[in-house]
């Protein structure tokens, strides 16, 4: 089985209660907090079934947004492993491949898709 | 109906999930592991527990327990089961070996994952669920 993996810069990873996310840096515009922020973001709690208030939220230059618990930033070049195929659907499609920090996996997820897949959800909560 | 009888002929690795038994076939069978705490993926259902790197690869791991039958196994061994389209980790709380299955290959449901499973069979006197990998990687991909 081909597993190869390519490399990655610029990474924020983030924590959504006691799981991780990531996204790529370039494609989040601004990072505001739920009190300035002056759209609607889904959590990314909701999609590990667990529902939190989020102290940042990520915001896509379309305007795609999602909230986390926790960030920070890595600058590092971090090898870029491919989502397995089962995977391709999961989260609206939103799984760009996983990450590998300090011995631990982050699923590396598109911030419009993600942003899109959350979005109803947080019409429901509203 | 000889066709069916020679199929089940074939070499399987028969392991349990909970109280069920089930039987892959031996060629897709890579090996039997102990996986590590695993990273949980978001918008996964249930029965996709989460996955584990594995040389290199991003193994996702399902409870078959769940999946058949809703409820839960804990369980931190798994067999990996290995198709051109990817690798996946069935959860086993036991394993017997690889054998024969004595049986039929009929799906065991109509509908869902027991249409991918395959029956009535038997291996070393246990009731065991024929597992068809290609089938049951189609419901698990359609199903997250």
């Amino acid at each position: 089985m081909a597993t190869g993996s390519r490399s990655i810069t610029g990474m924020l990873l983030c924590r959504a209660g006691h799981d991780r996310v990531a996204f790529s840096a370039h494609e989040v515009a601004t990072i505001e907090s739920p009190s300035t922020f002056g759209g609607r973001a889904g959590s990314a709690c909701q999609a590990f079934g667990v529902c939190t208030g989020s102290e940042r939220i990520l915001v896509a230059a379309s305007g795609e947004a999602v909230g986390v618990d926790a960030l920070e930033i890595d600058s590092e070049p971090l090898a870029l492993l491919p989502a397995p195929a089962l995977l391709e659907r999961v989260a609206g499609g939103s799984l760009r491949g996983f990450v590998q920090v300090r011995g631990a996996l982050w699923p590396l997820m598109s911030l419009v898709h993600f942003g899109r897949f959350l979005a109803p959800s947080a019409r429901e909560a509203a | 109906m000889a066709s069916t009888e020679t199929e089940t002929r074939q070499s399987y690795l028969v392991f349990a999930c909970g109280s069920s038994w089930y039987a892959v076939p031996a060629e897709c069978a890579a090996e039997v592991v102990s996986f590590p705490e695993l990273t949980r993926v978001p918008g996964a259902p249930g029965h996709l527990l989460g996955v584990f790197a594995h040389r290199g690869e991003v193994i996702p791991v399902v409870d078959m327990s769940t999946l058949v039958s809703g409820e839960s196994e804990p369980t931190r061994r798994a067999v990996l089961v290995r198709l051109t389209r990817g690798t996946l980790a069935l959860t086993a709380s036991r394993v017997a070996g690889v054998s024969q299955v004595d049986g039929r290959l009929e799906p065991l449901g109509a509908n869902g994952v027991h249409l991918h499973l395959r029956g009535p069979a038997r291996s070393a006197q246990r009731d065991v669920a024929v597992i068809d990998p290609e089938g049951l990687f189609d419901h698990l991909s359609q199903g997250s």
